[in-house]
């Protein structure tokens, strides 16, 4: 065993070290605060590069450091860490990606009072992030998941006395907690059934053959097998956290938080949680594709999910007008791509893209800060617009973002990521409409990118606030560049010529073959993403926007379809009316129960044991007490108080414990009645 | 038999340095240290006791293990490890003086300390009622001066004479109790007593015999109804000195007669674990712990002074070690030992919370408490530690003791039988108990301070035993294997 990997904690430990000193430090220790944050994810970022070394070393080996924590009846709770070419790459992304927007906020929150209390809850998501990263235990792994989800509740609020943030950081808390709901359950079960949380355990490990021929064998009723059933209650945690439909509402609304919260959290890192999560628990999930009979297999479900929620995204982003929303249903979008891939199974392009994805979604969401803090938290993209000559870096590092999520083919990362899904896709043989849906998305992902490209950066400024706008310190566009520089070249350590990427996480060779095979594939979905540039252009590009009320085309043309995605397709509104009102029912039936049936047993029992207190209370001070006192005093007359009241109650002390030697010696001796 | 004096050596090599320790104290102060003042003084007799501590500690780590000097002495698992958790919590006891009030003859207190701390240590490994007697004394007078020391308040000289009054009242109970168990078995050993009394069975002059030591038991402890000497002793002794009654002399109490009951009389045990009782010890000790679960927790509920407040917490925390005493034939010594000595961090630690506000004025009421968090954070956040660990929250290491106890009673029966029944009434009364430990954390951590309060300074001393005793709970409440383990 490798004795380095014990020393994998350190990874999570130093953020949240940089947390607790956050914590502590008084409000105006800013320098302090931010200096330990950084310096902390500076740490984890060496700490994670040489894990990675020692992980690449033997790619098909899976490391393991397991634990006892405590014994609980006949067995242990036992944790672990782990260290593979997975987690290895992505401790290395999360540090890293972490470090570059922890120096972006430096600028971005400077203004701000709270800026202790913000990289505070910075590090904690970190550490809770890289110990979801490092788990070898699901438990352990469900640990930081809930606190990543804390974190994550805490900064989306961290504005909280803007009631719309207040309002979001609540929705997106319960909205995923519905989903960990799930998660949870299926932990129990799987727990209940193996008698293990741990991944990999020398032959023990739930990911490992001989449980997982266990679990894909044993049938319940209506013929669905037990990793099956495990496989979606944990898929369900991933659903949650990872926006995936029908629980991605809460997501577009957690913009309300700083934009490097969005951009660190809701874009690059926590979302991606569920995906990790899916990889990471693969086998499982894969388990029951042996069984030709069984009515439903997990990762049918994750595609079928991955697709429907990859379109809807990018179809709700064509019609919004809030710069962070469109990118926020951009990432439910690029989430849905990664399930599909999970679900088809690629799980390695599923991380491929998610790698990819962290770099160029966490670039435009910086961009969108850099934009947003140069305009005045102006983020209306109506009111923008003419921000290219004065904003020239921010422009041109937003543009690089921009090509490589639309997929502009060759030179940029998000192409050969998502070439690799749809290839994944096209090479399913349960159903091909994942693939269609993938391409329909990457049309639709290319307009929205143009329309906002040419709505924010092009024309003239159309408000005071964006006709003053001007570049953002260096603080905030280096980590611009470098996350620019990631974006583009990311994507060559994944390309068919030279699969390096997908040999070391499979721990397999793989081949290599030309750039271009699967060359029809390759030119359809280039053609796609030029149909959605010429589209996008042509409509907001050719004539650029004049007024900020002025009508869009799409709107134009099509009116109530425009309205209809612009409300988010009116779910959350379904919500509110089904579960929403549901939930409203049964709150409204807890609170009369609570109220006045419990509420009423509680207050007997407390008005009770009050009364008995007082009673026990007045018998010991008032009769025992008071009353040796009154005799003693008369007795004695005047005299040292103490003395007085000390020969009284200890007389009354030592009768009692005569009496109370009498009534236990014939309890012993009688012995209950027999 | 030849007596094996060498082994009796190794085997109280920590007591010896403990008495050796005391008189160093006792004579360094008179010869080398006279000229100081009471506060320096003070200071040099608790390095040189805490030498002698640690000393001890050690040699308890590095001693032998089995009986020694013909079975006289019992150096087991739980001995030692009582012995261990009794060095400890002296320790801590030392370090809570460091920030007391200098008492008028600072090394005689502290050399008292030892010698109560040796008591303790022989309780925790004796195996022969003359010695289990003996050190029984050496502890309790050691207390009783303790209790009394801080002569310019009457309070604690009240203390003392109510303490040593019902402590003598409980010391003749126990010695006429063993000289019955002596006139009915023939011997005063712990094994030959065991053998006799299972050959003859629930003899009525034993069981008469065996509620005489449970009186004296019960006095030690402050279980219901013998506990009345607490609330008094607690409010007027020094504060050091009510810390190491509350925690060290529990600890120590609840190994001897878990000792004396288990391995001595588990043949009259009787039986709780269905309605119908039968003859025996057991059912006396489940009437104790209920009375002392339900006086405890329901008095504790009406108090508005701190110190009465904590005694009846440690009454109600008997009634529950008292489970633990019950359940100690099936499950072993090990949930009682960790609850005991779990329990007595947090006491020690409390008390050193009240020694160190002391200091800077008043801290009687509650209502004293009002604004801690703004006058000392340090003090608060080890406070709501204490309090937070008594009142049995996890992670600390108050809830896994009540945890391991309450399950080992439920094991004795289920919840079928009176042992479930007083697990369920136990569980119920750690809600009740929540009530007034989260209105002394209300005053510390949420009330505002009182106008004329001031920053209490806390010397480094103080500070590091309090920071250790909470680093203790938090780390044992997280791996309580640490101490389950040692079993």
């Amino acid at each position: 065993m490798e004795p380095r990997v014990a020393y994998l904690w350190l990874i999570p430990a130093l953020p949240l070290l940089a947390a607790g000193v956050g914590c502590v430090a008084p409000r105006n220790g800013r320098r302090l605060a931010a200096g330990a944050a950084i310096a902390a994810m500076l740490g984890a970022l060496v700490l994670s590069c040489f894990a990675l070394h020692l992980a690449l070393a033997d790619p098909s080996a899976h490391l393991v450091y397991n634990f006892r924590w405590f014994d609980l009846g006949n067995g242990a709770v036992r944790l672990g860490l782990l260290l593979d070419p997975l987690n290895g790459l992505m401790c290395v992304m999360v540090s890293l990606v972490g470090l570059l927007i922890f120096i972006f906020s430096l600028g971005y929150m400077d203004a701000d009072e709270n800026f202790t209390r913000f990289f505070c809850f910075l590090s904690l998501f970190a550490a809770a992030m890289l110990c979801v990263v490092v788990a070898n235990s699901l438990l352990l792994l469900f640990i930081g998941w809930e606190l990543v989800g804390l974190a994550s509740y805490l900064l989306i609020g961290f504005w909280f006395h803007r009631p719309a943030a207040a309002a979001a950081a609540k929705k997106a808390f319960i909205t995923t907690r519905i989903g960990d709901l799930g998660f949870l359950l299926g932990l129990v079960w799987l727990y209940d059934t193996t008698g293990s949380l741990l991944l990999y355990d020398g032959g023990n490990g739930v990911l490992e053959s001989h449980v997982l021929g266990d679990l894909a064998t044993q049938v319940l009723a209506g013929g669905l097998a037990a990793s099956t059933a495990i496989g979606l209650l944990i898929f369900c945690g991933a659903v949650g956290k990872s926006g995936q439909f029908p629980l991605h509402v809460w997501l577009p609304d957690a913009m309300e938080g700083p934009t490097p919260v969005s951009a660190l959290i809701h874009a690059a890192t926590m979302v991606a949680a569920g995906v990790f999560l899916m990889a990471r628990i693969f086998p499982l999930a894969a388990a029951d594709q042996g069984l030709a009979a069984a009515p439903v297999h997990v990762l049918t479900v994750v595609a079928g999910i991955g697709a429907v929620t990859a379109l809807m995204g990018a179809a709700i982003a064509v019609a919004q007008h809030d710069l962070k929303r469109i990118l926020a249903f951009s990432t439910v979008s690029q989430l849905g791509y990664m399930m599909l891939a999970l679900g088809v199974g690629s799980w390695v392009a599923a991380i491929f893209h998610l790698l990819t994805h962290a770099f160029f979604k966490a670039l435009l969401f910086l961009g969108a800060g850099s934009v947003i803090h140069a305009a005045h938290h102006e983020q209306d993209i109506r009111n923008l617009g003419g921000l290219r000559s004065p904003m020239r870096a921010t422009y041109a590092t937003f543009s690089v973002g921009m090509m490589a999520l639309t997929g502009v083919p060759f030179v940029f990362s998000g192409f050969w990521s998502k070439e690799a899904i749809l290839h994944a896709a096209s090479e399913w043989n349960v159903s091909h409409l994942p693939l269609y849906a993938g391409l329909a998305g990457v049309v639709l992902t290319a307009f929205y990118m143009t329309r906002l490209l040419c709505e924010v950066f092009w024309g003239a400024p159309r408000s005071p606030a964006a006709a003053h706008a001007h570049e953002s310190p260096a603080v905030m566009t280096v980590p611009l560049v470098v996350l620019a520089v990631g974006a583009v070249a990311l994507g060559f350590l994944g390309t068919p010529a030279w699969p390096w990427l997908q040999s070391q996480l499979t721990g397999e060779a793989v081949p290599a073959h030309s750039l271009l095979e699967g060359g029809g594939l390759m030119a359809l979905s280039i053609v796609l993403v030029a149909t959605g540039l010429g589209a996008g252009w042509a409509l907001y590009g050719r004539r650029l926007r004049a007024t900020a009320g002025a009508d869009d085309p799409l709107a134009a043309a099509a009116p109530r379809l425009f309205a209809f995605l612009g409300a988010r397709m009116k779910l959350d509104e379904l919500y509110a009316a089904t579960v929403g009102r549901l939930n409203t029912f049964a709150a409204a039936l807890a609170v009369i129960l609570d109220r006045w049936v419990w509420g009423g047993a509680v207050g007997f029992l407390a008005r009770f044991g009050e009364f008995t207190g007082s009673v026990n209370r007045g018998v010991d001070e008032g009769g025992l007490n008071a009353g040796f006192d009154s005799i003693s005093e008369r007795i004695r007359g005047a005299g040292r108080a103490y003395s007085r009241a000390q020969t009284g109650e200890t007389h009354g002390y030592l009768r009692a414990l005569a009496v109370a030697f009498v009534v236990l010696a014939l309890l012993a001796l009688l012995g209950g009645g027999q | 038999m030849n007596p094996d004096y060498a082994g009796l050596f190794l085997a109280l090599k920590p007591e010896t340095a403990l008495v050796v320790g005391a008189v160093a104290v006792l004579g360094l102060d008179l010869s080398v240290f006279r000229r100081h003042a009471a506060a320096e003084r003070l200071r040099l007799a608790l390095w040189v006791a805490s030498l002698a501590v640690l000393t001890a500690g050690v040699n308890v780590w590095l001693g032998p293990r089995g009986p020694a000097f013909g079975g006289v002495l019992m150096l087991d698992h739980l001995a030692v490890a009582t012995r261990l958790g009794v060095l400890v919590l002296t320790l801590l006891t030392l370090g809570v003086a460091r920030g007391a009030a200098v008492p008028h003859q600072p090394a005689e207190y502290v050399a008292v300390v030892l010698f109560a701390a040796t008591g303790l240590m022989l309780m925790a490994a004796a195996q022969q009622l003359l010695l289990v007697f003996l050190s029984l004394e050496l502890a309790s007078l050691s207390l009783y001066v303790l209790a009394g020391f801080d002569r310019a308040r009457p309070e604690s000289a009240e203390a003392a004479l109510k303490y040593f009054l019902f402590g003598g009242m409980a010391s003749a109970f126990l010695l006429f109790g063993f000289s019955l168990i002596y006139g009915v078995t023939g011997s005063i050993e712990l094994p030959r007593i065991a053998a006799q009394v299972s050959l003859q069975g629930a003899d009525p002059l034993l069981m008469v015999a065996l509620v005489m030591v449970l009186v004296a038991f019960g006095f030690k402890v402050a279980a219901a109804p013998f506990h009345l000497w607490a609330p008094d002793v607690y409010q007027g002794a020094p504060t050091p000195s009510a810390a190491l009654i509350a925690s060290a002399s529990k600890l120590a109490g609840f190994t001897l007669f878990t000792r004396l009951l288990w391995p001595g009389f588990h043949a009259a045990v009787g039986n709780v674990a269905a309605p119908t009782f039968g003859p025996g010890w057991l059912p006396t000790v489940a009437v104790v712990s209920a009375a002392s679960l339900l006086l405890g927790n329901l008095a504790a509920l009406a108090q508005s002074s701190l110190r009465r407040l904590l005694a009846y917490s440690a009454i109600a925390h008997a009634g529950a070690l008292l489970l633990g005493v019950m359940a100690a034939g099936r499950s072993g010594p090990a949930p009682l030992f960790y609850y005991a000595s779990t329990y007595g961090l947090a006491a020690v630690g409390a008390f050193g919370v009240i020694s160190a506000m002391e200091r800077g004025g008043r801290c009687e009421y509650i209502t004293d408490l009002a604004g801690l968090h703004r006058r000392s954070p340090l003090l608060a956040g080890c406070l709501a530690v204490f309090i937070l660990s008594l009142a049995g929250i996890p992670p600390l290491a108050g809830f896994f003791g009540k945890f391991t106890v309450f399950a080992a009673a439920l094991r004795l029966g289920g919840v079928a039988g009176p042992a479930g029944w007083l697990a369920i009434l136990a569980i119920a009364l750690s809600t009740v108990a929540l009530y007034y430990y989260l209105i002394v954390l209300k005053q510390a951590l949420i009330a505002a301070p009182a106008a004329d309060a001031r920053p209490i300074r806390v010397p480094r001393t103080t500070a590091l035993t309090l920071v250790a005793a909470a680093g203790l709970i938090v780390w044992f409440g997280l791996d309580p294997a640490q101490l389950l383990g040692l079993f």
